[in-house]
């Protein structure tokens, strides 16, 4: 209960958790403490104490809910005072209610508790054993995390290394220690006589000779006997499964980590998208927390924010092309020739020590190391060198870095291939000799004693019947001529008895010469070797480099004519991107050698060890942070990937060598096979009952093996082919963020825009302005009824009766004659398309028609700069020759979905979002080609830069959603309609038509303001804004009635028009367009808004319907005597 | 593990394991470290859970943050009382946050908070010429300052108010690359 005490801050709860506390077995009262405790402001809370209800089935769900609190509290952005208050409540009422359920759902909670508190405790002491956690912490702390993450790479690798070491040293070294024979009971088990003398010679021990070759540490030393000990442990089938275990548990672990790495790193699109955000806010290593580090962390990113200011600036100043590209290729040409020259180098090395070998019986020191040095040294230089070159190229700094890690990791596996395949060109030499066993050894006496040479090497091959004898004569002859072999073999014990001499010498000699052809053996101990020599060169590389660089820079830069501190020799840096080359490299040696050498991931092991406290050591007092920073995060799977590809073509050579060489007859678990992998087929053959092996010999057999493999490759194709679609859309996901997001920059341009342009506009074109406005207006705001009205009043000249003449012909198109039938069956239409929920449509709506408007209104007025934009331009035009137009006009008409398609496509920029959210079926259809066509409505869009005309889309939108409330004045509406757009401008509105013209500037401020509202996208608000302003209009209603009378004439006229125009377009669409298109451009612009009003109408159909229905009657005949009646009447 | 005992009863711990991303070996040395702080100030015991806060001042001296230019806002973000004095539960939480293991969108959360310097809910230009100058040491020039902070604005603003609300902050910093390993503190 301590854990109530912890809200002791609160003084409530304090007071309520001890009441609690008594309370606690009474379950019932359990809630009051929280029910007075207001400070609970949480919805959990509140939920929390509800749950009173004895419903077992709300209790366990409320349960279940309180658990996912608790499990989830910690990723709660809430101060811990509070989490740690509804951490409390949940569990109490956990406790509580868990009670009451079903005693098995207790049982299970118990039960589930009692888990997590061991996995806890496990976690727990798990942690303690994360190696150097506070080492890496240090180095965190000094250098940031990139540095860091070398030394996590690093600890990871060492875990790696562990588990390798467990694998091999519980699998097949320890049964090979306990069970197996002996050391000296069978002749791979013992040192040859002629070498026993030397075999603990310092240099022997040292190049892995003697006492060192014949142990667990290679692949020679174990037995071949098919089960050892008591217990029948099968060795060597234990060891090549181990073998090939290691490289499966590697390419498991390394795809896991990489799985898990890619999954963390969410994938980031282009990374030029936020340059600047992320260096302003990723930039600094919150780690960090030396003052030296922070101080060039702070250069560094000041160096990375001016570079980037630069590159934005302008895209860099080249310097003459072809100097540099003549320097690149130099330079490439030169890493070309080293790469070249250093796998000659080391090919010429491996053969020489050959020949070396079989020349010399003694050979020196450097003659035995010879190889690994050389390997160590030209790893060890050559990155050097290449980041000389590099400096050639004059790169981005990170496009050099890429290319350098390219090169070394080309270099290391140049090296070591072409080690490998000497290795096993060697090997191949030698088990072309052991075809025959005499001819070998033979051959290898022959090299020793040359004066011989030529007898033994014709004379022997003939002997292969009665070889005991001739062989003893050649030995003596031997004896004879040679030195130290002679003496070996008499003075050896097995030699005494005349009779066996032979047999005994022939054994020694066969001995001697199988052990050293055991090849196996020989490649592990070149790579041990070679991994030895190589921590040498590293532990010498660091003390030589950094070490002794660090002391002469830090206490000679005093008596130095120059700084030695920042200018020549420095400090050496932490190189992060070699260094994990170099482990990568490393672990590549150990993969390599690691089925010839058991023992080699145990060395590796403590080479990492080694590694790690020196390293940490050397970095701590000796480098300084690298200047270019290697990213760490994205660079993690980068490594990984590296190594993943070093794995692959680190296992190839050995997968190679087990299955084209013949394993050496008398060294190692698999002598006297024909090859290594035949262990398994003998296994099963022979510890299996029969039917198993039967059954292997089917699964084996082409029959199934092929239709395995092409069932495997179907797979394949079919996982890559999902894989391939399911990156499709995430493309197509991230392009439409992206365009979304453009679309939303531009929307800022607009409306930067918009505060220039009203001025202009207003200036330059008020009427035509004034004109458009007006038609849109009506056509926006009011129902369609009001609207032909509205638009009838306002549009007093002949082109805005065209326009008029084609809205109705738009609404009449599907109708009959009576206008007031007219209309229905059109919204009726609209409606039965747009069948969603009101709202979406709204937003959808004004989406839509901006779109249409924007291109009518460029094509109006000319003078607006919108019409630079070709796009617009070609838009308008198209809008402006008539048949083309009509054509366009009629489909539209027929399918209002496509309609809005358009619409949608012309203008997507805004809104968009919301769209995407509320579209129906045939809108997304739409979006979707859109979509392939981005450009296209870019293009589009950039009409919809009059920002004037969108704000008050919305603005005049939303009062037509509010209809219902409106229908009551919905005469006011033709006059609002007309002035609608200007709620501010009250006054104009019941002016005459001149006065619309007047007020198109103040419409323009109107427009900004709804702006900003629009920015805020709450539409409830704004409707509630909206109805507002309705019902200040209402009582200007007088004003309408002066529009009415003024513009009653001209609506006559205009209704003149419309029954032709009915009667026309009854028959065929065509013919009402014709007519509509007496007057050209006006009319387009007014189809255009047809479009639109087929959209409104359903909605405002709809409303009116549900709503407004005996209201309508009413505004009906408030209509007829404004006289408008017809159109008004078509609409209701 | 006698004494340790003494600092939290099992229980607290329990739930600092369950509000937090630390271990009880962590939260232990978390306790160790705060008391280092203000060794006057700070009881060892805290199973009645005592009513003390550490002032800012004291808390920014940590090796932790000593180098961080943001450590004032650090604290700052993370205390109850929006001054920089931090309860030990506050310490956590900030340390909490901070750790490898706390997901990106809480990191983002509290990456905001810190960034937003008049804690006004939104990054704003003053904000970002603040963290600029605070991360270059003000070596940059004022009108290097201003492009980048216009650049910035420009690349993140999503809904073109010229200022970064907390929905175009973790859009940015969700495609962050560096923003996991850099945003965090190992204590």
């Amino acid at each position: 209960m301590s854990l109530v005490r912890e809200t002791t801050s609160l003084t409530q709860p304090l007071t309520s958790s001890k009441r609690h506390k008594s309370v606690r077995k009474s379950s019932r009262k359990i809630y009051k403490p929280y029910q007075d405790n207001p400070v609970s402001s949480d919805d959990e809370d509140k939920d929390a104490e509800r749950v009173d209800s004895n419903d077992p089935e709300e209790m366990f769900q409320n349960i279940q809910y309180q658990k996912e609190i608790i499990a989830n509290i910690r990723t709660r952005p809430w101060p811990m005072r509070r989490k740690l208050k509804v951490l409390k409540q949940a569990r109490e009422i956990v406790l509580k209610y868990e009670g009451r359920l079903t005693r098995t759902r207790g049982y299970q909670a118990a039960g589930a508790d009692l888990l997590k508190k061991i996995s806890r405790v496990l976690y727990n002491i798990l942690v303690l054993f994360i190696p150097w956690e506070m080492r890496i912490k240090k180095i965190e702390s000094h250098f940031g995390s990139g540095v860091a993450s070398y030394f996590i790479f690093l600890r990871w690798l060492f875990g790696i290394n562990i588990v390798l070491t467990i694998m091999t040293g519980a699998f097949i070294v320890l049964p090979e220690l306990l069970a197996g024979a002996p050391f000296g009971t069978t002749r791979s088990k013992t040192i040859p006589k002629d070498q026993i003398a030397s075999a603990q010679d310092l240099d022997t021990i040292w190049s892995l000779g003697g006492y060192l070759q014949y142990s667990v540490l290679f692949y020679g030393y174990y037995g071949n006997v098919r089960k050892i000990g008591r217990a029948g442990y099968r060795l060597p089938l234990a060891y090549f499964l181990v073998g090939m275990a290691v490289f499966a548990y590697s390419f498991f672990t390394l795809l896991r980590k990489m799985a898990k790495n890619s999954r963390l790193s969410l994938s980031s699109a282009s990374s030029e998208n936020y340059t600047f955000c992320w260096r302003i806010f990723c930039a600094w290593d919150y780690l960090i927390g030396n003052p030296e580090a922070a101080e060039s962390k702070g250069a560094a990113i000041v160096n990375n924010i001016r570079e980037a200011i630069v590159e934005e600036q302008e895209k860099k100043k080249e310097i003459s092309l072809a100097v540099l590209i003549s320097l690149r290729i130099l330079a490439n040409i030169l890493v070309l020739l080293s790469l070249a020259g250093s796998i000659y180098i080391i090919y010429f090395v491996v053969d020489r020590s050959q020949k070396l070998e079989q020349q010399k019986a003694e050979l020196t020191l450097w003659e035995k190391n010879e190889v690994s040095v050389v390997v160590s040294l030209i790893t060890m230089i050559a990155p050097s060198a290449f980041e000389l070159v590099a400096q050639l190229e004059m790169y981005h700094p990170r496009t050099s870095l890429r290319f350098q890690l390219a090169r070394v990791l080309v270099l290391y596996l140049g090296n070591l291939y072409s080690l490998i395949i000497a290795l096993l060109d060697k090997v191949n030499s030698m088990s072309s000799e052991i075809t025959g066993n005499w001819s070998d050894s033979t051959s290898y006496l022959a090299t020793i004693s040359q004066p011989a040479e030529t007898n033994l090497s014709t004379i022997v091959p003939e002997i292969t019947d009665g070889r005991n004898g001739t062989f003893t004569i050649t030995v003596m002859d031997l004896n004879r001529t040679t030195i130290s072999v002679q003496h070996s073999i008499m003075s050896g014990p097995s030699v005494p008895v005349l009779t066996g001499a032979n047999q005994s010498v022939l054994y020694e000699y066969n001995s001697k010469s199988k052990q050293d052809q055991c090849w196996e053996t020989y490649v592990g101990q070149e790579m041990l070797k070679l991994s030895i020599i190589d921590m040498i060169f590293t532990v010498a590389s660091i003390l030589l480099i950094d070490f002794i660089r660090g002391l002469v820079v830090r206490y000679l830069s005093d008596c130095c004519c120059w700084d030695l501190e920042s200018k020549f020799p420095e400090y050496g840096e932490f190189k992060i991107a070699e260094n994990v080359l170099h482990l990568i490299y490393n672990q590549g040696m150990i993969w390599m050698g690691a089925f010839f050498s058991p023992c080699l991931p145990a060395f590796n092991v403590m080479k990492l060890i080694g590694l790690m406290y020196l390293r940490s050591w050397a970095v701590l007092t000796c480098n300084v942070p690298h200047q270019q920073v290697f990213r760490a995060s994205r660079s993690n799977n980068f490594y990984l990937a590296m190594l993943l590809f070093m794995l692959f073509l680190c296992m190839l050579p050995t997968i190679f060598a087990i299955v084209r060489y013949r394993p050496s007859q008398h060294c190692g678990p698999f002598s006297g096979q024909e090859k290594i992998y035949d262990i398994i087929s003998e296994t099963i053959e022979k510890d299996f009952p029969v039917w198993f092996s039967k059954v292997m010999g089917y699964i084996t057999s082409p029959v199934v093996v092929l239709p395995a493999l092409l069932l495997l490759f179907m797979l394949i194709y079919y996982l890559q082919s999902i894989a391939r679609s399911l990156k499709f859309t995430n493309n197509q996901l991230r392009m439409q963020l992206q365009t979304e997001r453009t679309d939303d920059k531009k929307k800022v341009f607009q409306l930067a825009a918009a505060r220039l342009q009203p001025p202009e506009g207003g200036e330059q074109k008020p009427e035509q302005e004034s004109d458009i406005t007006s038609m849109e207006s009506p056509a926006r705001s009011a129902s369609p009824p009001h609207r032909n009205g509205t638009v009838n009043k306002i549009l007093s000249p002949g082109r805005h009766s065209n326009s008029i003449r084609t809205i109705t012909q738009s609404a009449s198109r599907p109708e009959d004659r009576s206008p007031s039938i007219l209309v229905r069956p059109k919204h009726s239409s609209a409606y039965r398309i747009f069948s969603s929920p009101s709202v979406p449509q709204r937003e959808i709506h004004r989406v839509e028609y901006i779109p249409v408007r924007h291109p009518a209104y460029s094509c109006r007025s000319k003078s607006y700069h919108h019409m630079a934009y070709s796009p617009s331009v070609r838009f308008s035009e198209s809008v402006h020759s008539d048949p083309v137009f009509r054509k366009g006009l009629r489909p539209m008409h027929q399918e209002p979905g496509i309609v809005t398609a358009q619409s949608y496509l012309g203008r997507r920029a805004h809104p968009t979002r919301y769209v995407i959210l509320n579209e129906h079926e045939p809108r997304k259809k739409i979006m979707r080609s859109t979509m392939r066509l981005p450009r296209h409505y870019r293009v589009v869009d950039e009409p919809t830069e009059i920002v004037e005309l969108y704000p008050r889309n919305v603005k005049c939108y939303i009062p037509r959603s509010q209809q219902p409330h409106l229908s009551e004045e919905e005469e006011e509406n033709e006059a609002n309609s007309g002035g609608k757009h200007g709620s501010l401008g009250h006054s104009h509105r019941p002016k005459s038509l001149s006065d619309l013209h007047q007020r198109s500037p103040a419409r323009f401020y109107i427009g900004e303001t709804r702006d900003s509202r629009l920015a805020r996208r709450v539409y409830g608000e704004e409707e509630e804004e909206d109805y507002l302003q309705w019902e200040e209009e209402s009582p200007r209603s007088r004003s309408r009635t002066n529009i009415k009378v003024s513009e009653t004439p001209h609506r006559h006229g205009e209704l003149h028009v419309k029954p032709k125009n009915k009667r026309k377009g009854d028959p065929s669409l065509t013919e009402s367009d014709s007519a509509s298109l007496e007057s050209s451009s006006d009319q387009q612009n007014s189809s255009t808004d047809q479009y639109i009003q087929v959209i409104h109408n359903k909605e405002k159909y709809l409303k009116h319907n549900t709503k407004m229905t005996k209201k309508k009657s009413k505004t009906r005949a408030e209509l007829n005597e404004a006289g408008s009646k017809d159109l008004v009447c078509s609409n209701v | 593990m006698g004494n340790k005992q003494t600092i939290f009863t099992d229980e607290q711990l329990d739930a600092y394991q369950d509000c937090t991303f630390f271990t009880r070996k962590e939260i232990l040395r978390l306790h160790g470290r705060y008391h280092e702080l203000a060794p006057h100030l700070v009881p060892m015991d805290y199973t009645n859970e005592p009513d003390v806060k550490v002032p800012l001042s004291l808390i920014v001296n940590m090796p932790e943050l000593k180098e961080n230019p943001f450590r004032d806002r650090i604290v700052e973000s993370f205390s109850e009382d929006g001054l920089g004095n931090l309860s030990f539960n506050d310490f956590v939480d900030m340390f909490s946050v901070l750790s490898e293991m706390a997901p990106r969108e809480l990191k983002a959360i509290y990456a905001f908070k810190i960034y937003d310097f008049n804690v006004d809910n939104y990054i704003c230009k003053e904000d970002l010429e603040k963290t600029l100058n605070k991360l270059t040491k003000e070596e940059l020039t004022p009108e290097e300052v201003n492009l980048v902070c216009e650049k910035a604005i420009e690349e993140a603003d999503l809904d073109g108010d010229s200022k970064l609300s907390f929905a175009d902050f973790e859009n940015m910093i969700s495609r962050a690359p560096d923003f996991l390993s850099t945003f965090h503190i190992r204590i």
